[in-house]
């Protein structure tokens, strides 16, 4: 088999999809463009494709990764063109690079992602840096993810991977926060907004906020230059 | 241009249903086009995806370059509660330009508790409901679909009608409004309308009256305009491998109801089962060649990007080259990965063969429809199916490896005694002891789902009296007690929705206002069963006067004049008649694809003619 990764996006067209039907509009994608893709064996084959990270409805990336593969060698330049002419709006192929051998599955390599949150300050714009502060002085903070079947404590703190830093432009802020991402678990940039707001009053209402992914990181390198 | 906030599309159920941009949408520049249509399903997203018929349309105007089709569809409760707190209006999906604005707004009627939806959609467009209300300015409200065959009910809110299949006439409809709007619109609105009036199929509500007696019984129609044609026939494509076909379908981001390629085999079906109206409304049968369908499949992988194709018709397994072409699809499509289902299979073992060919691997369910639980009322019906058929299917079934087997029936057919119900939950018993007999052990589910009978305009069942509610439930109360094999899962519908189906599908105008009524008071989406408030419905017919019964339940004579029967797909009234006595009379009438005319007269009536590629090789 022929291993290839590739550097893509979620834009703003595709915003509100989610990560299960991203991965369809790849797929379909790769089909369009009569790549030879590699599939399971098995009673259900489906298409040898793997992402580094889900990324939840809602929010946009610059820098999504997936390996794929095909049972074909076909050359990078040609992968390239013909994929990159039958991705739909909001899925642009950034990079691509061919690689073999074992290697660690993306999943497993990525540890960081970084985010910009862009939100509306509802109000007076003086009281924002002092929430921040509060919040990247606080040493730790459990926080209760409600989902339909279940609520988890979690504590936040040791997936926040640097100060938050926020600045205030035309009543807007924008906030960048880098996040760790585990095996194990990881927090959501949504869900801080929303501790943020309540938590440390923050004057912003999250349901206003455009989150957009700007990296993913393993080896504090972009995961394709680790192949 | 509507534009969307971030804190509206956050706050709803999957906002990628309001978002477009969809490889394959058709985006044009609306000031470089005569004219523009938004092609509306009053039905959420991924439902008004799913639907053929639309894309075959938006595929047909959007080919033409004077002509611009976008799509809408019904926002769910919790996107219209945001827009109508915003004042925010209905909007295309293409260019996200207010249904308002454009020159026709046309909806797909699949079904009756979908109008409620229409008017809806009607007043979050800000287009007045009642089409007598309408200004030069709005769109020409436009319907099409199944429900055609009675427009009454609802005629009042629309401007026009195509009966029939939509694909020549909708072209013919946008060629005649660039020509009025360029001669400067003479006669305005109604001068429109009466000139769509002498298009093939196109029937214009307000140009006609209906008259009652002094008992209030309807006894015909006043034809108000000389431009208006007393009977409207249906449309039929003649020519099925002509005919333009959806080869760019709007693929969607986000999941939807038939989230795959579907390939239209062939339209119609001559079985002449007597409770179904789409045997009647798509006859003839007119198949494609298989090298058309061939050529189709390619274009439309290649297009979509799918891996799944459904071979759809009324009755797939019907298609005369169904072997060869799949067959030549499966080779065709091997390294694609591209796996291929039929919707509905006949109760026979050659469709078993074939859906074990097509499914090489994955055993789902199989669906088989006896609609009946006795011979005597399989006849009634005319289902031409007996026990035997359906056991040696299903043992075939078994022997392939399928291990559940889902059974549709009816509940309500005419002459139905408890006998017959209590014979649905005996054949159900066979099908499950029969897994014992042949796999030597248990483990077979067999799922029986029953739906209430609703008789249909256009069928020879149309005079026939609907089952009262009370009685629907006690003979589902009756086929439970009798359901006692725990392998055996029993669904079935409420039979509240049903009755009210029933008057609606067979009521006349002066149902109008009681759809109205009912809108204006909430009912919207009554097709979901979450959704559905029949209080509702019954205080409208209440408020309006309108007796609920008198359309539902009564039966109507031979003799008495129907409300819908100027638009017609071609039937005579004869042919129904002679059915329905040979329905009483428990006699077969067989399908005349390849065996003699039964004379129903859509053939003559409409000049047109059977078309099936088996004979021709035979």
């Amino acid at each position: 088999m022929f291993k290839y990764r590739a550097e893509i996006t979620k834009g703003e067209e595709i915003r509100y999809v989610s990560h299960l039907d991203y991965a369809g509009i790849i797929e379909r994608a790769i089909c369009r463009a009569h790549l030879p893709a590699a599939y399971s064996e098995g009673f259900n084959p489906h298409m040898k494709l793997a992402f580094a990270s889900a990324l939840a409805v809602g929010v946009t990336s610059d820098a999504e990764y997936m390996d794929f593969e095909l049972t074909k060698p076909l050359c990078q330049p040609e992968v390239f063109d013909r994929l990159r002419q039958q991705l739909p709006p909001g899925v642009q192929l950034r990079r691509l690079k061919t690689f073999s051998g074992k290697h660690k599955a993306l999943m497993a390599e990525v540890e960081l992602a970084r985010y910009e949150i862009e939100v509306p300050v509802l109000g007076d714009s003086a009281a924002v840096q002092p929430a921040l502060d509060a919040f990247n002085q606080t040493p730790e903070y459990v926080y209760h993810r409600v989902t339909p079947k279940k609520t988890r404590e979690i504590e936040i703190k040791q997936y926040i991977a640097s100060p938050l830093q926020g600045e205030v432009q035309d009543g807007k802020l924008r906030l960048s926060l880098d996040i760790v991402i585990t095996q194990s678990g990881s927090i959501k940039p949504g869900e801080i907004l929303a501790i943020l707001q309540k938590e440390f009053s923050l004057p912003v209402e999250e349901s206003q906020a455009l989150i957009y992914r700007r990296a993913l990181l393993g080896s504090g390198r972009p995961l394709i230059d680790l192949v | 241009m509507i534009k969307l906030e971030p804190e509206i599309l956050q706050a709803v159920e999957k906002p990628a249903r309001y978002t477009g941009q969809e490889w394959n949408a058709v985006h044009k520049d609306h000031s470089q086009v005569d004219c523009t249509f938004a092609l509306a399903m009053p039905d959420v997203y991924e439902v008004g995806m799913s639907n053929l018929g639309l894309k075959i349309l938006y595929e047909v105007l959007n080919r033409r370059e004077d002509t611009v089709a976008e799509r809408v569809y019904a926002p769910w409760i919790d996107m219209e509660q945001k827009m109508r707190e915003r004042s925010l209006p209905l909007f295309s999906l293409e260019s996200f330009t207010e249904i308002g604005k454009f020159d026709f707004f046309g909806f797909s009627l699949q079904y009756e508790m979908i109008y409620s939806n229409v008017l809806n959609m009607l007043d979050l467009a800000g287009i007045p409901v009642w089409a007598r209300e309408r200004g030069e300015d709005a769109p020409f409200i436009l319907g099409g679909g199944p429900c055609v065959y009675n427009t009454e009910p609802i005629c009042d809110f629309f401007d026009l009608f195509i009966i029939g299949e939509g694909e020549e006439a909708i072209s013919e409809l946008a060629e005649l409004f660039i020509r009025w709007k360029k001669e400067g619109r003479p006669g305005g609105r109604k001068g429109f309308l009466l000139r769509a009036a002498q298009v093939s199929g196109i029937y214009v509500p307000s140009l006609y009256e209906p008259r009652y007696d002094a008992n209030g019984m309807f006894s015909g129609l006043k034809v108000l305009a000389e431009e208006a044609k007393p009977v409207i026939y249906k449309r039929v494509v003649q020519d099925m491998d002509a005919a333009v076909f959806t080869e760019k379908p709007v693929v969607p981001y986000i999941d939807i109801v038939h989230n795959r390629i579907m390939l239209e085999l062939f339209r119609g079906c001559s079985r002449g089962c007597r409770f179904c109206q789409a045997g009647i409304a798509y006859r003839p049968v007119r198949e494609r060649t298989e090298k058309h369908l061939r050529e189709l499949s390619r274009r439309l992988v290649d297009s979509t990007g799918y891996n799944e194709m459904s071979l759809t018709s009324l009755s797939s397994a019907d298609y005369s080259c169904l072997g060869g072409l799949v067959d030549d699809l499966m080779e065709d499509f091997q390294d694609e990965k591209v796996s291929f289902s039929l919707p509905s299979l006949r109760i026979d073992s050659f469709s078993i063969d074939l859906a074990h060919k097509m499914q090489q691997v994955r055993k789902s369910g199989l669906t088989f429809a006896p609609e009946a639980g006795t011979q005597r009322l399989r006849d009634v019906i005319n289902k031409g199916v007996t026990e035997e058929n359906l056991l040696t299917a299903v043992a075939a079934a078994y022997r392939q490896g399928w291990k559940q087997v889902k059974l549709y029936f009816m509940m309500g057919l005419p002459t139905e005694t408890d006998e017959d119900i209590i014979g649905i939950a005996r054949l159900a018993k066979k099908v499950v002891d029969l897994y014992q007999e042949i796999k030597g052990r248990r483990g077979v589910k067999v799922t029986v789902s029953v739906s209430c009978f609703v008789p249909k305009p256009f069928t020879p069942f149309q005079w026939f009296g609907q089952v009262p509610l009370e009685e629907f439930e006690r003979r589902q109360r009756l086929l439970k007690e009798n359901i006692r094999d725990r392998s055996i899962q029993f669904h079935y519908h409420d039979a509240r929705v049903s009755v009210l189906e029933g008057a609606i599908s067979r009521g006349d105008r002066r149902l109008g206002p009681v759809i109205y009524q009912a809108w204006k008071d909430g009912a919207k989406f009554d097709g979901w069963t979450d959704l559905f408030k029949n209080e509702i419905w019954l205080q409208a017919f209440e408020k309006c006067g309108i007796d609920l019964h008198f359309y539902n339940e009564r039966t109507r004579s031979l003799e008495e004049p129907l409300p819908w029967e100027h638009t017609t797909p071609g039937v005579t009234r004869e042919f129904l008649c002679r059915e329905y006595e040979q329905a009483l009379k428990e006699q077969l009438t067989p399908d005349c694809r390849r065996g003699k005319c039964t004379g129903c007269g859509i053939c003559p009536n409409l000049g047109v003619k059977i078309i099936d590629w088996g004979e021709k090789d035979v």
